[in-house]
């Protein structure tokens, strides 16, 4: 056991940092603001990442990267989620979506659609969900009709985030089986967002005009060279895909940077030596060990060789969990003054703990519910039988 | 950064499981004291030119984890940390020479007495008088009846004295743990002076940091086997014709205790990985350590009880020597708001140092 990065290691994170705080300029908040800014920034900020050699480092250097370790992976997640991902959506590319297509993906698939992520240059969205097939995404209805040389696509995906930035790419769970049972009629098409009959309409959230989307497809021709792995057999794909996921994220970061933040705004307020505030700031911070800790666990394990399971959905409990409660311990230390957005002059910290704390309100919903997380360590971790 | 255990620690959790596992929960089973010596698990801290195995906590830490799987009564913790320690950093040449091979050997037991009546926890200064004359009274003392030796803490430092005569008096309490914790009256006991006075309340911080980490992975092996006996019990126990941990309701009880546990486990590896790097910079690890697993370990057990249904409340079931051993875990070695205040500076809070 060793609970420290190495010289090599941290002398990277601090290369990082450095160019992070040069770069990211005063008014970044993170994508799901008004602010016409925010995609043009992130586009710049993955070129210049990518022309360092940063974007991809972890990917196997036939497809463009360096092979980094899962360590040297896990720094730049700090570091990014820490500021509140100015990788934008990009992130998704680089943490599952690359993966899976070098994973499920024909040669000719890696070639055209890894090089463009490598480049930083493609925005990609994930149409997972349906109004009727959340919790229970495998009961999707989707319809992806089999024509020989492609397919026509016919339904809704919900809550699909970043389709309006706008996205060029969607990885799409759709059904083209309806008669398999319905973990085996799924296929994960890859699907051009400027081929005509999709529609994007974003739904306005308490974050924000641009947090999720609805997007409508109707007749919608994707050729079957953009079918991903087999047909009839996404649902491997998407399980792979989710386990990428869960351990792909640093909430734990941000939720350390909030706390740090909230430190200096007791100190400044001249309530650093209130009992109660340091109390319930202590707290935050020992939460935030146990999640990095389990966090870490999962890498680890990735480092060993072997791929985390629910020891990712352990990871995820702690973090989503530990981002809420962080959220509404900033509030409360605000008082009154935490109604207040950023556009009012008088929010302290411009806003910051309110923005937090409403971003972080689907935290446990998004991404495999924190329920849906539970029974997965009670069935596959516990043993324990499945309700009938 | 790498969580997994190396080969020779492996090696060491491996077996110190096994003979856990060989000396199940029957109290009145032999003594595993001197399986326990004759493995070098009381002389982990000690250095191997004073007899002991050269270890670490992170050893302590593994060893301890198993033991709270039986869980095993034993004085390792009082007397390998408690009383090893002190002697260990303060003691003079001569007072290492005459004790720590002992204490490595298991020859000798020895505790540390520190608690007063008034005391909230072991962070608040004690009233004893330091005088080569003691007199005055201890609670809770770990492992006082049938100590050789107590470090006591006193108003003016730390003294060393050996149980002799009738000056030392003990008598065991009763607790919920049933652990032989003894109230200890000093009636003109002979005490030397462990240490001077000015460096004694760092050293001792540092020594009830060590105990508190390996108390805490005692607890985590406690509430493992908990979350064990839960399972077990929501897979065996059927009611509405199902079994209950069909039942998310319970099944989800349970997915928590394993989040609980799985927190404890690395807080408690981090914290003692942290105590044999640098104690003085350990603070954070540790408090934040202590602090989350009093609350952890608290829900792990509520959780149980409530998989349990009656039958962990009836003392025919194991769950009950667990629970008790986990409460004696949360309200010793420091207060969840002591360690918290703790944290509090250690993070930068406040003007106060």
């Amino acid at each position: 056991m060793d609970f420290a990065f190495t010289a090599e290691e941290e002398a990277f994170r601090a290369d990082l940092r450095a160019f992070l705080d040069a770069e990211v300029p005063d008014w970044w908040r993170g994508m799901f603001v008004d602010d016409e800014r925010t995609m043009p920034f992130t586009r710049e900020l993955c070129r210049m990442l990518a022309g360092r050699g940063w974007l991809t480092m972890a990917w196997p250097p036939e497809h463009g990267g360096a092979g980094a370790s899962v360590w040297m992976q896990a720094i730049v997640r700090e570091e990014m989620w820490a500021r509140e991902e100015p990788r934008g959506p990009q992130y998704m590319n680089l943490n599952y979506i690359g993966p899976l297509v070098m994973r499920f993906g024909t040669p000719e698939q890696q070639a055209r659609f890894l090089p463009p992520m490598a480049q930083g240059e493609v925005i990609w969205t994930q149409g997972f969900s349906e109004p009727d097939a959340g919790s229970d995404l495998a009961s999707l209805i989707t319809r992806a009709e089999d024509r020989g040389d492609h397919f026509i696509v016919n339904g809704q995906k919900i809550w699909t985030s970043y389709a309006d930035a706008p996205a060029d790419w969607c990885l799409l769970l759709t059904r083209t089986n309806r008669d398999a049972p319905k973990h085996h009629g799924i296929s994960v098409l890859l699907v051009d967002m400027t081929t005509p009959g999709i529609t994007v309409r974003p739904i306005d959230t308490m974050a924000g005009p641009h947090e999720f989307n609805e997007v409508f497809l109707d007749d919608v021709r994707v050729p079957r060279e953009c079918l991903l792995g087999e047909q009839d057999h996404g649902w491997d794909v998407i399980v792979a895909g989710l386990t990428f996921e869960r351990v792909g994220i640093a909430r734990y970061a941000r939720a350390g940077r909030v706390i740090e933040v909230l430190v200096e705004y007791a100190n400044a307020t001249g309530r650093g030596d209130d009992p109660a505030v340091r109390d319930r700031l202590a707290d935050m911070r020992a939460r935030y060990e146990a999640a990095r800790l389990l966090n870490y666990r999962a890498v680890s394990m990735q480092a060993a060789g072997v791929v985390p399971t629910i020891e990712a959905s352990v990871a995820r409990m702690h973090n989503t969990q530990l981002e809420q409660q962080v959220g509404h311990v900033g509030l409360e230390l605000l008082g009154p003054l935490g109604r207040l957005r950023s556009k009012d002059p008088l929010a302290p910290l411009e806003g910051e703990i309110h923005r937090y704390w409403t971003r972080n309100i689907p935290t446990t919903v998004a991404a495999g519910t924190l329920e849906i997380q539970k029974n997965i360590v009670a069935q596959r971790g516990l043993g324990l039988p499945r309700a009938p | 950064m790498n969580l997994e255990l190396s080969a020779e620690q492996r090696l060491l959790a491996e077996t110190a499981r096994a003979f856990v596992d060989r000396h199940g929960t029957d109290a009145s089973a032999v003594d595993p004291w001197p399986t326990m010596v004759g493995a070098g698990w009381s002389g982990l801290l000690i250095p191997e030119d004073q007899g002991g195995a050269g270890g670490g906590m992170v050893d302590v830490a593994l060893v301890c984890e198993a033991l709270g799987r039986g869980p095993v009564s034993s004085p390792l913790i009082a007397s390998g940390v408690l009383a090893a320690l002190p002697v260990l950093w303060l003691g003079s040449a001569e007072q290492r020479e005459r004790w720590l091979p002992g204490l490595a050997a298991g020859a000798t037991v020895g505790t540390l007495a520190l608690l007063e009546p008034g005391m909230r926890d072991e962070w608040d200064a004690p009233r004893i008088a330091g005088a080569a004359s003691l007199s005055g009274k201890k609670v809770l003392v770990p492992w006082a009846v049938g100590a050789d030796v107590m470090v006591v803490v006193t108003a003016d430092g730390l003294r060393l004295l050996e149980v002799a005569d009738e000056t030392v008096r003990v008598d065991a309490h009763d607790t919920l743990d049933g652990e032989p914790t003894g109230l200890v009256m000093f009636d003109g006991a002979t005490a030397e002076p462990l240490g001077g006075t000015a460096d004694a309340k760092d050293v001792l911080d540092r020594v009830l940091d060590h105990a508190a980490i390996a108390e805490l992975a005692f607890a985590v092996g406690a509430a493992e086997r908990a979350l064990d006996l839960s399972v077990q019990h929501a897979k065996d126990r059927t009611q509405f014709g199902r079994p209950i941990g069909s039942f998310q309701a319970v099944a989800h009880r349970c997915a928590d205790m394993r989040a609980d546990v799985d927190a404890c486990r690395y807080l408690a590896y981090q914290a003692a990985w942290a105590l044999d790097r640098d104690p003085a910079t350990a603070v954070l690890a540790v408090t934040a350590a202590k602090s989350y697993a009093n609350d952890a370990i608290r829900r792990v057990f509520l959780n149980a009880h409530q998989v349990h249904g009656a039958i962990g409340f009836s003392t025919e079931h194991d769950l009950h020597t667990f629970t008790r051993r986990a409460k004696a875990f949360e309200l010793t070695h420091g207060s969840t708001a002591r360690h918290r205040d703790r944290l509090a500076t250690a993070m930068g809070l406040g003007t106060r140092r």
